[in-house]
């Protein structure tokens, strides 16, 4: 294993684990109930999964494959609305996906 | 504890499926990009990351700065600090389980995703099930990793489809995930949080739209929060 490359993943994973380990010491029992902090924490995280499959599309519009995307997202909700399940619903939209892809090329 | 352990690999389960062939994509992109398979794994052990990851191995092919290479995965992951505050309000929970300094390492995007969508269905925030969660999801993606390593560059070139499926399997997640934790009220958070994140990457980077939306979207729904509880 090359030193640099090592050296590299060492720091960054340094890194991720302080980002995602090292908040959680905060002291939530003294943040008020209805302050702002704990507002804003209670809706980071449906804005942070908003965003996350945002961004996850975008590439898919630029790089030419905006119909397989769309096609796998109308595949997850139809799926998801009636099934309720998360598994199924990823698995259909992969699949859609996928078979979008084929029907392109 | 055994049996909260269950429920969290229970929980997990989409997120193995998801992560497998995604850690598959990585390490076959990576022994692409020329690193070997054991950096590749070590990369999955310790980054344990997946955008950073694939960001991480267009670096190294590009030659980048050590320096440059760092800032550029170290802002990748800023996201990732907003989670556990986040994560032990949805649980109810002040103070983390148990081994948050080890666990703590294991709330990825999805896992936090999962996460929330349990505790909003009345999953209670346990050390076994978090470490359920977050173990299964873990090894999927380090075994994902070592199988595309190993099977090497050419393994799915004969299946574009199914690589093209494979690589939306995330994406497909994420939107999955969105559905089983929003509520009606929260529509404009959500609003907010694509808005933000769409102008963001066309006007600044990708990387500034994934965090400005999210502190975009959080703060609509700071904003809307106060109104309610007026």
């Amino acid at each position: 294993m090359r030193y640099e490359i090592f050296a590299l993943i060492a720091v960054v994973g340094a890194f991720v684990w302080a980002f995602r380990a090292l908040p959680m010491r905060l002291d939530m029992a003294k943040m008020p109930e209805k302050g702002a902090l704990a507002r804003f924490f209670a809706a980071t995280g449906v804005a942070a999964i908003a965003t996350l499959f945002a961004a996850s599309m975008l590439p898919e519009f630029a790089s030419g494959r905006a119909l397989p995307a769309l096609l796998g997202s109308a595949a997850v909700l139809a799926v998801y609305l009636p099934s309720r399940s998360v598994v199924l619903a990823t698995l259909a939209g992969a699949a859609a996906y996928g078979a979008g892809f084929a029907f392109l090329a | 504890m055994a049996q909260d352990f269950r429920r969290g690999a229970v929980v997990g389960a989409p997120i193995v499926l998801g992560y497998f062939p995604i850690a598959f994509s990585f390490g076959v992109a990576a022994t692409k990009a020329g690193l070997s398979s054991t950096e590749a794994v070590v990369m999955s052990l310790l980054m344990y990351s997946g955008a950073a990851q694939f960001m991480a191995i267009a670096l190294i092919a590009a030659g980048a700065g050590f320096w440059i290479s760092v800032a550029t995965l170290v802002g990748m992951s800023l996201r990732h600090v907003l989670y556990g505050p986040s994560l032990l309000r949805a649980g109810g929970q002040s103070v983390p389980p148990k081994g948050a300094l080890a666990w703590g390492f294991g709330l990825t995007d999805e896992v936090f995703g999962a996460g929330l969508g349990a505790f909003a269905r009345g999953q209670a925030f346990t050390g076994g099930f978090i470490w359920g969660l977050a173990l299964v999801s873990y090894a999927a993606w380090v075994g994902g990793t070592a199988v595309g390593a190993l099977a090497g560059a050419g393994a799915l070139a004969a299946w574009p489809s199914v690589d093209a499926g494979l690589s939306f399997m995330l994406t497909a997640l994420f939107l999955a995930l969105l559905l089983s934790i929003m509520q009606r009220a929260e529509l404009p958070v959500i609003g907010a949080a694509l808005v933000g994140t769409v102008g963001l990457s066309f006007a600044v980077s990708p990387t500034a739209g994934i965090m400005g939306g999210m502190i975009l979207g959080a703060l609509v729904g700071t904003v809307l929060g106060r109104r309610d509880a007026v």
